[in-house]
């Protein structure tokens, strides 16, 4: 299992990088809380608007947030000329991609879950019941803008214009996302909480299509 | 260029044809009138759009194993095609929409989906212009598109079923409504001719696409000298 | 016909969206053979 354990260092090695500056993580923290204070003021934010329109602004901030902060993903690599040696370093260069999204999934992860109960006090939607549920969505919706994410971003990190670029490739390739997640989240925060499991399906099939695409094609995205 | 000049010729009357069915030919449909003549063009320039980005995807994979530099002409040429007939589905549905619904867009699962294909393409089609190296730009819009396609059922199909818990008024009608074989028949003609149309406007961007990577060549022939 | 109007201005900007395509590739396709030929003729003659 070269895969797993190559994986596994490699992944080792992205928590490390992040958790040095920690710099990833707060700008994106302090840009998702800023979208949500901003959304307040599109719409009345009453107890019944927020259940409706809430969850659906809530991901197209986790959307934004992902496209700026999947930028450095493979830039840094670029900057610092590193990729030729991770090439270099691992049999798989899947081993390389499915380290990336790991982290990536996680630091997503990590930060809606900061941000959940931010939104849930600014806008009177309740999670408490639904924890674990709306813990399921969150993840599924995170691997699927992860994978997503990580291989587009590897394309626009050799391109110009790489600020705008990602954000125009990855957005419209995750509406099934949005959706998905959106329309699950919604039946979370219902009245009556019930959980869509057609939207969770819609997820894991297009969590699972994507990560086969990359494993197929990844090592085509790394070469020099 | 003999038989380019052909093909011109068969492929404008082919499309000439198709409209005297759709306009003429065909029966007035009974509900709608005679708006829902709208219909053959738009539904065939969909689906035309849908063959012209499959073509794309096979285009880009065949890139992708073979790199050899005509199946990266072959693929943005049919990109680009796409997105012409993708563009001609988005205006012909409002006009459609606005004499019977009284409005212009009604973001009803099909229309939406589209316009988010439309999105998608058109994204591709930026990437080549922001990747400067001929073999990078060439590999990177080749797996672009590949994703873009796969996400294409994806995104058709998770809009329907958002669509099925907000229900809209359906541009077009629902899928076969109250279609009489006729209309079926003046339809896939329609389909026919559209596909004709592909064909040679993918073959006159192939080329000239093919005649750059020619002038390349002469440019680097001639550095070289 | 009700919407005869509608109806025309449909298949007008359809076709028209493909025939300015068409006339857009064929433009560019003669001032690049065009430019093609300039070169090859640069070329023989300094050869």
């Amino acid at each position: 299992m070269r895969l797993l354990s190559n994986t596994a260092t490699l992944f080792g090695k992205e928590l490390r990088t992040e958790f040095r500056s920690r710099e990833l993580l707060t700008t994106t923290i302090v840009f998702i809380l800023i979208v949500i204070v901003l959304f307040s003021f599109t719409f009345d934010p009453t107890a019944s608007e927020s259940r409706r329109f809430g969850p659906g602004l809530l991901w197209l901030a986790f959307l934004f947030a992902a496209s700026l902060m999947l930028q450095p993903c493979f830039l840094r690599e670029q900057t610092n000329d590193t990729l030729a040696a991770l090439r270099l370093a691992v049999s798989d260069p899947f081993a390389i991609f499915l380290a990336k999204l790991a982290a990536n999934t996680l630091f997503l992860l990590f930060t809606e879950l900061v941000m959940l109960p931010v939104f849930a006090i600014l806008y009177n939607v309740p999670i408490l019941g639904v924890f674990p549920q709306l813990l399921l969505v969150f993840f599924l919706g995170s691997l699927g803008v992860s994978v997503s994410g990580t291989a587009l971003s590897a394309i626009s990190a050799q391109a110009r214009m790489r600020e705008m670029l990602l954000p125009l490739l990855l957005l419209p390739m995750l509406t099934p996302v949005l959706v998905a997640s959106a329309q699950v989240t919604v039946g979370l925060l219902n009245r009556s909480p019930f959980v869509e499991w057609k939207g969770i399906g819609f997820l894991v099939v297009f969590d699972v299509v994507f990560l086969t695409a990359l494993w197929l094609f990844g090592e085509y995205l790394l070469e020099e | 260029m003999k038989r380019y000049a052909f093909c011109g010729t068969l492929v404008v009357l082919l499309v000439s044809a198709a409209a005297y069915c759709s306009l003429l030919l065909a029966p007035t449909e009974s509900t709608m009138g005679s708006i829902q003549r709208i219909f053959y063009l738009h539904v065939s320039s969909a689906w035309t759009g849908l063959t012209s980005f499959f073509v794309a995807f096979l285009a880009n994979i065949m890139y992708v194993y073979r790199r050899e530099p005509r199946w990266d002409w072959l693929g943005t040429s049919a990109v680009e095609v796409g997105v012409v007939f993708t563009s001609v589905v988005l205006v012909t549905g409002p006009i459609w929409a606005h004499p019977v619904w009284g409005i212009w867009w009604t973001w009803d699962a099909r229309l939406t989906s589209t316009f988010i294909l439309w999105l998608l393409y058109i994204s591709y089609l930026l990437l080549r212009t922001l990747v400067e190296e001929p073999e990078r730009k060439a590999l990177f819009s080749a797996l672009f598109g590949i994703f873009a396609f796969i996400d294409v059922p994806l995104v058709f199909g998770s809009i329907r079923w958002w669509r099925t818990q907000h229900p809209q008024p359906v541009v077009m009608g629902g899928s076969g409504s109250g279609l009489n074989p006729v209309m079926w028949k003046v339809l896939f003609f329609s389909w026919f001719a559209m596909v004709t149309l592909m064909i040679l406007l993918t073959w006159s961007r192939y080329r000239l696409e093919a005649m750059r990577g020619d002038l390349d060549t002469v440019r680097r022939e001639a550095e070289v000298s | 016909m009700k919407n005869l109007g509608s109806i025309f201005a449909a298949y007008a900007i359809g076709w028209g969206i493909f025939f300015v395509y068409f006339i857009t590739v064929a433009r560019r396709t003669v001032a690049l053979r065009e430019d093609l030929e300039r070169l090859k003729n640069s070329l023989n003659r300094g050869k």
